[in-house]
């Protein structure tokens, strides 16, 4: 699938810095883009293509952090690997924690920052074979009719067929065939898989019970 | 004679008027010394009997009531008579002028006051002329001369002392080839005077008359007579010094006055007193020692030499004296400001020396609040220039290698050392140590300009917007460079300081060259944030006043005293739209 061939976008205001490590990763056989600002990346970036940014924490305009707290909605996907000419703690704790995937020191060694790539490139890969599940799951999902749902809702919460029956005011052998058709229709072959499921598309919550709106 | 309970009176009687040089001198020197021996202590009347020029009878016997009259209440105790005439006044007025007062008369010799028929109780200072004194003056001077010539006129007079003469200097005259001149007229005299050997001593006595009968007064004719000599002439009259003699044996005026006072003085003291002989003095007149070439090493001791040409230190002594006093005075005056200045040099030495170090200590400071911002400045070039090289070496080993793009790596790598270098080469700048202060003219425009290039990096990672505004033409400033940049970062740190609680977009920072008049330039920082309460606008320049938690105190303080230290001023003021701003004003440099 060549479109999905991943980009190593490259966001520095230091226009030398961002050629150079833009000729080597480029030399070293990845598909490189080239930003000056947060701003132009916003703007600039396609949203769906596979790929990690190498950010500048100290970009003038639009700060390293905010620009990865603004990726977080916008490109999910996208790893981020912070590049820095200074080191500090404090930032790169906060950076970390916001879902970096790595952070190096300026100047970095090829071999450093190729690894850091690589592994950025393959949490974006995951990240997008995760996401790709769930868009599978979600499609499942919309097949079930309002009843199947219903009936759904109840098995991962745990009930049996017969509370499930009260529930519904309907039959346990009704319940029971629903409760098939949901199984086949999400692909699962046992319960505990249905409640996986479940999980995954944030269907269970501890908090707070859908069937009980 | 007892005087009780006053102080004495004296009364000096003079012949003539107060013109007659010769009473005139002698009363000054008979009042001088009375002043002197009684401390002031005495009443002192002067009376100018005037009678050269009114001698009737009637006139005297004015003068006699008059003065009668006019000193009734206040009787002398003594009158001192000077000259024959005043004598003569006296002794026929003495009962009626001054009873009981003591009478000295002067200025006369014994055999005259002999003829005057003077009281009994009146006593004299005489004067007498001893020929023979002169005589020996002559031959102190003159040891070597073989003549002696002995010049005397033909009147009554003269004729006398021509006897007195050649009594007095029989035993003299035995040594030399002697001869009296006499009985010549004055034109035979000067004829005669002209022929003298040269070894020949001349005496002159008096010539009032001579063959012809002719009148003189003695000294012109002695004058005209030295005119033509061929020989020194000795004469034992005061009055012929300065007619062409070379000296005498004389009495003088002042000498008169002292004998006549001393007298006096003695009378008020109720001591015996009697007749006195006014000593004599040998003077002589350098000019004729001069033109005869005679040694005043062979005068007399105590010899009075007249018309001596002064030496330059005789003439000039007090004018030499002052001078010295004022060069010495000058002298002393420049020494001690030298010491002065030497004192002042080495503390101002010291305190630049102390200034100097806290300079570098805070652009060490400075140094190390831009460390973050260096660091991040310096590692983009690096950066650069590691991935540009490790491309190029995968590019290399690739099988095709493009070796277009290699180039343009290779020039890329060499423009971001440069860029590192000019890094490391500002922050230099910023620690250069300094053991003087290096003078040097420079546009302020461009030290403002390096001063941005510095900050630049700190400026970004705060998030403050920079900007200048220069002024249109050259500042030139005479200064030490890195010293007036130290103050521009410390003014501009200080504002971005003062913006950290200010939101992103606000923190703008603005330097601003002027030149304000035609004599200075004026460079200003202002800021974006909160201000300085107007209450510490003064303060915040004293060394260790802070406002900021991790200040130091030093910053402001420090370059007040830099800017002070080349001749400007520094202030600080709130800025009508917000924020502070800090000027400064430096002299502009003349050459510019």
């Amino acid at each position: 699938m060549k479109q999905l061939e991943p980009v190593v976008h490259i966001v520095d205001d230091d226009q030398s810095f961002r050629t150079a490590v833009g000729r080597l990763l480029s030399a070293s056989g990845y598909r490189v883009s080239l930003y000056e600002s947060g701003d132009q990346f916003l703007t600039q970036s396609p949203d769906a293509e596979p790929g990690c940014v190498l950010l500048d924490l100290g970009l003038p305009g639009l700060s390293g952090l905010e620009l990865q707290a603004r990726l977080a909605e916008k490109a999910p996907l996208l790893a981020i690997v912070f590049l820095t000419g200074q080191g500090d703690v404090r930032t790169s704790v906060q950076a970390m924690k916001a879902g970096a995937e790595d952070f190096l020191e300026k100047p970095t060694p090829r071999d450093a920052l190729l690894e850091a790539v690589e592994r950025a490139l393959r949490r974006c890969e995951t990240r997008r074979l995760e996401q790709g599940r769930l868009h599978a799951l979600r499609r499942r999902l919309a097949n079930l009719t309002p009843r199947e749902f219903e009936v759904f809702g109840l098995i991962v919460r745990g009930k049996l067929n017969k509370q499930i029956a009260h529930a519904l005011g309907t039959s346990e052998r009704t319940v029971k065939a629903h409760r098939h058709n949901v199984m086949e229709k999400l692909g699962a072959g046992s319960l505990a898989e249905t409640v996986s499921i479940a999980e995954r598309l944030g269907l269970v919550d501890a908090t707070a019970d859908p069937l009980r709106r | 004679m007892e005087i009780v309970g006053r102080i004495p009176r004296v009364l000096i009687l003079y012949p003539y008027d107060e013109r007659i040089a010769a009473t005139t001198a002698a009363g000054e020197a008979v009042r001088t010394r009375l002043l002197d021996a009684t401390n002031g202590k005495i009443d002192l009347f002067s009376e100018f009997l005037d009678l050269s020029r009114f001698p009737e009878t009637k006139h005297v016997g004015r003068m006699a009531v008059y003065l009668s009259a006019k000193y009734a209440d206040r009787r002398p105790d003594v009158v001192i008579a000077l000259g024959e005439e005043s004598a003569r006044f006296i002794s026929v007025n003495c009962k009626d002028l001054a009873e009981d007062a003591r009478i000295v008369v002067a200025g006369f010799s014994r055999s005259t006051a002999e003829e005057i028929d003077l009281p009994k109780d009146v006593i004299g200072a005489f004067s007498e002329f001893h020929i023979v004194k002169t005589a020996e003056m002559a031959r102190g001077l003159q040891p070597e001369a073989r003549n002696l010539f002995i010049i005397g006129g033909s009147s009554e007079f003269d004729r006398s002392w021509l006897a007195t003469a050649r009594a007095d200097l029989a035993a003299f005259s035995k040594d030399y080839e002697t001869a009296y001149l006499t009985d010549l007229t004055i034109d035979e005299f000067t004829k005669r005077a002209a022929e003298f050997p040269i070894d020949s001593i001349v005496l002159a006595l008096t010539i009032f008359k001579d063959r012809t009968g002719r009148n003189f007064i003695p000294r012109e004719a002695i004058k005209q007579i030295s005119k033509s000599a061929s020989a020194p002439i000795y004469g034992p009259y005061p009055t012929y010094i300065d007619y062409g003699v070379v000296g005498g044996n004389v009495v003088t005026f002042e000498s008169l006055g002292m004998t006549a006072a001393n007298l006096a003085l003695d009378a008020i003291a109720g001591k015996p007193i009697s007749h006195r002989e006014s000593p004599q003095t040998y003077v002589a007149d350098a000019r004729q020692l001069q033109r005869w070439g005679l040694s005043d090493k062979n005068l007399p001791p105590d010899t009075v030499l007249l018309f001596k040409e002064p030496t330059f230190w005789e003439q000039y002594w007090f004018v030499t004296v002052a001078a010295l006093a004022v060069i010495t005075l000058q002298g002393t005056v420049i020494a001690g400001l030298l010491i002065e200045r030497r004192r002042r040099r080495a503390a101002e030495i010291e305190s630049r020396r102390r200034l100097l170090e806290v300079v570098h200590l805070n652009q060490s400071a400075t140094a190390g609040a831009l460390s973050a911002s260096i660091a991040h400045e310096l590692n983009q070039p690096l950066g650069a220039i590691r991935s540009n090289a490790e491309a190029a070496s995968v590019i290399l080993r690739s099988a095709r290698p493009d070796l277009d793009l290699i180039e343009q790596i290779l020039v890329d790598i060499q423009d971001d050392d440069q860029r590192a270098h000019d890094v490391i080469s500002r922050l230099r700048g910023l620690l250069k140590k300094r053991g003087e202060i290096d003078w040097q003219e420079f546009d302020l425009n461009d030290v403002a300009s390096s001063a941005i290039r510095i900050l630049r990096g700190e400026a970004e990672r705060r998030g403050v917007e920079v900007s200048s505004n220069r002024a249109s033409r050259k500042l030139p400033v005479r200064a030490d460079r890195v010293h007036v940049q130290q103050v521009i970062l410390n003014l501009a740190i200080n504002g971005m300081d003062a913006m950290l609680d200010v939101g992103g977009t606000e923190r703008r920072l603005t330097l601003e060259t002027t030149l304000t008049k035609d004599s200075e330039v004026e460079l200003s920082v202002s800021d974006t944030g909160r201000g300085v309460p107007d209450e510490q606008l003064a303060s915040i320049f004293q060394p260790f006043y802070t406002t900021k938690p991790t200040g130091t105190g030093l910053g402001l303080s420090i370059a007040r005293a830099i800017v002070e230290t080349y001749g400007g001023k520094i202030w600080a003021a709130n800025r009508p739209e917000g924020g502070a701003v800090f000027r400064v004003v430096l002299p502009l440099a003349r050459t510019g």
